[in-house]
């Protein structure tokens, strides 16, 4: 055999792994404990990822249908300077050049500026949101958040106004709102509109200071005819986003700013990505418990073998062998404890993906004031359970570095003494 | 060589006493001249006020009585969009009627410095331009040519208490005619904010007044605000009635 060494390494690559396996599983209980401190790190550690990423997912989708959507076409310096001259020109051309482009699903028109909002006696700062009611309930389901009165019909005339702005004006449907503002090119902007409806929006702030109009009612307010302050366009998820601001940038030309929802709440995810770091620095802990828990039963296991390291070394085993032979047990029992883990948190995850669970009492109190439903939410996506995985791998080849140092050093005459 | 003092005061004496005839007006005197003449007891006309900004240009006319310092009413007749808006002030308050929505709203001090019909003067430039005779101390600093006119350069500080927003004015106004030919305004880091300029003498009623005033801000390249006069008669009889709210609804 020791003239065919691709044979004899094969052979003795195989029986190594055999041996490691059989070492293994002489001593039961020691492997299980091990294997199962690794299995309930995993099973933590994907948990928690899996809340985190859930969470972000869910704000990201919250801020894209809510707010932004995912990609807005404006006047070149409107998104720096956002005021009522700032205004780009529609144009059917316009619309139709987007619509065309794959994958766009909604093109949606916006006219945006501050007023002073009055009934009667009161009066409020709001935020004049003119819309094309149809467009916007595709992006934002606004219809769904109507409390009172009807929505807005296209080309209908009135507005819908926050639940909150309404408690404070002290406005019921059928009542008339009066807008004063500054229109474009410096014109007054003022007008009386009948309430068609009162919507309940998520965000304290915006259910405060929203009235939403009719894009034309809202361009004639303003004497801002057919102008807009935004093109909102809508794709089917964000990995379509930047080939179609390509595409649009391409095609409507230098007048125009073109950009995605990442820019538009850069740092909203700024917090979400200093927020994924903390909880890196979590799981870095976790897993250091783990690493040395792993690692004091790899010296116990060591000390206890030194004598059956002797005899293996006597009868020849070189020395690199044998360490090999160590590290691939290390390295089993961290792929055990990983494995298992996995594929125990996947069917709870799994559930809790489709079946979000419910915030009572005053934390849900406290998410429904921020703006978001009170539901904590699980992401499925098959990164967080590889990366756990690679992490625990790498780990166990560090732990694994250990048996390695010590048996480089082992005397055989002391080791059989032992 | 005592003799020679003597004979050189003695020389000069008419020069010194030729000078004093000249200058017995005071700052302040100067102020109010300038100041009576351009307002007269009472005044009413028409104006063109030009909105001029790096892309745009916009016009309104309106119609102005005014009635000492105090009083003052402005109705907007053009364009379509503003006009029947009606502008009232007694004494250092402000009406603004807009037909459109059928609402008088007095506007409160802290609207009183966002601009006037999106130009580049204020609410406040409207009402408190009365008050730069009472509320600064003037001082004659000299005399310069502006557009061919020699002027007295005259700069006006205001009094400690003074609600004023200037921290300084300079007036540049004609020794003959006594019309302000230019100013400048000065924020409290003395540091201009606005230029006014001021052209084009007419005949008016029964005086010869510059016509055409345009304010252009400091920091604002390519802004300018121009207040044309096209017709203004003085002095003529208004009641203070005529300076009401209920007025404001009817006025044309």
């Amino acid at each position: 055999m020791s003239n065919r060494p691709d044979i004899y390494c094969k052979t003795f690559m195989t029986d190594l792994l055999k041996l490691a396996w059989r070492n293994l599983w002489r001593n039961k209980r020691r492997t299980l404990i091990t294997t199962a401190s690794v299995f309930f790190g995993v099973v933590f550690a994907t948990f928690v990822s899996s809340m985190q990423e859930g969470s972000y997912a869910q704000y990201i989708q919250a801020i894209v249908s809510f707010y932004s959507g995912y990609i807005q076409v404006h006047q070149k310096g409107y998104w720096e300077d956002k005021t009522i001259n700032n205004l780009l020109a529609d144009s059917p051309e316009l619309d139709s050049t987007i619509s065309r482009i794959s994958h766009v699903t909604v093109v949606s028109p916006r006219l945006e500026n501050f007023a002073l909002a009055s009934s009667v006696d009161l009066t409020k700062g709001a935020l004049v949101s003119g819309i094309s009611p149809d467009k916007e309930d595709r992006i934002s389901r606004l219809s769904r958040k109507i409390i009172r009165g009807k929505y807005l019909k296209d080309g209908e005339s009135g507005v819908m106004i926050g639940s909150e702005l309404a408690r404070y004006l002290k406005l019921r449907v059928g009542d008339t709102l009066v807008l004063i503002s500054q229109g474009y090119h410096g014109t007054s902007a003022a007008g009386k509109y009948p309430v068609r409806g009162i919507v309940h929006l998520a965000s304290p702030e915006l259910d405060r200071s929203l009235v939403y109009m009719n894009i034309k009612e809202c361009q004639v307010l303003f004497s801002a005819e057919n102008r807009l302050t935004s093109l909102v366009i809508m794709v089917p998820e964000d990995s379509y986003v930047t080939d179609v601001q390509e595409e649009i940038k391409t095609r409507i030309g230098g007048a125009f700013e073109v950009i995605n929802w990442k820019e538009m709440n850069s740092l909203l995810l700024k917090q979400i990505e200093s927020d994924r770091a903390g909880g890196w620095i979590e799981k870095g802990i976790l897993y250091m418990i783990i690493g040395f828990g792993m690692l004091g039963t790899i010296m116990m296991m060591m000390a206890e073998r030194r004598k059956e390291f002797g005899v293996m070394m006597a009868v020849g085993t070189q020395k690199s062998r044998l360490a090999l032979m160590v590290v691939m047990e290390t390295v089993f029992i961290g792929l055990l404890g990983t494995v298992a883990g996995i594929l125990g948190s996947l069917p709870a995850i799994a559930y809790f993906v489709k079946h979000p669970i419910p915030f009572t009492g005053q934390g849900g109190e406290m998410l429904k004031q921020m703006g978001f439903e009170p539901y904590m939410w699980f992401s499925i996506e098959p990164d967080l359970f590889f990366k756990q995985a690679l992490i625990i791998f790498l780990f166990t080849l560090i732990i694994g570095l250990y048996p390695v140092y010590l048996i480089s050093r082992l005397k055989i005459v002391n080791a059989l003494k032992g | 060589m005592k003799n020679i003092g003597i004979i050189i005061s003695l020389l000069l004496l008419p020069v010194f006493t030729l000078n004093l005839a000249a200058q017995t007006l005071t700052a302040t005197e100067i102020i109010q001249k300038a100041d009576n003449k351009s307002r007269g007891k009472s005044s009413q006309g028409t104006m063109t006020l030009t909105i001029v900004r790096p892309d745009w240009k916009r016009s309104l006319t309106f119609t102005s009585w005014t009635k000492g310092r105090d009083y003052s009413m402005i109705y907007i007749s053009a364009p379509a969009k503003e006009k029947g808006q009606v502008f009232l002030k007694r004494g250092k308050e402000m009406w603004n009627w807009m037909p459109s929505i059928e609402r008088l709203i007095k506007i409160p001090p802290s609207m009183m410095m966002q601009s006037w019909m999106g130009s580049d003067f204020t609410n406040d430039d409207l009402v408190k331009e009365s008050s730069i005779i009472h509320d600064y101390t003037h001082k004659l600093i000299g005399e310069e040519m502006v557009r061919d006119q020699l002027c007295y350069k005259i700069e006006l500080i205001p009094l400690p208490d003074a609600p004023v927003v200037w921290g300084k004015i300079l007036t540049w106004v004609s020794k003959s005619g006594f019309d302000m030919w230019k100013a400048v305004y000065y924020d409290e880091e003395q540091q201009p904010v606005n230029t006014m300029n001021a052209y084009n003498l007419k005949q008016m009623g029964d005086r010869t007044i510059l016509t055409t005033m345009e304010i252009i801000p400091a920091n604002k390249k390519g802004n300018k605000t121009i207040m044309q006069v096209n017709s203004l008669v003085f002095d003529q009889p208004i009641s203070d009635s005529f300076f009401s709210q209920q007025n404001m609804k009817k006025v044309r």
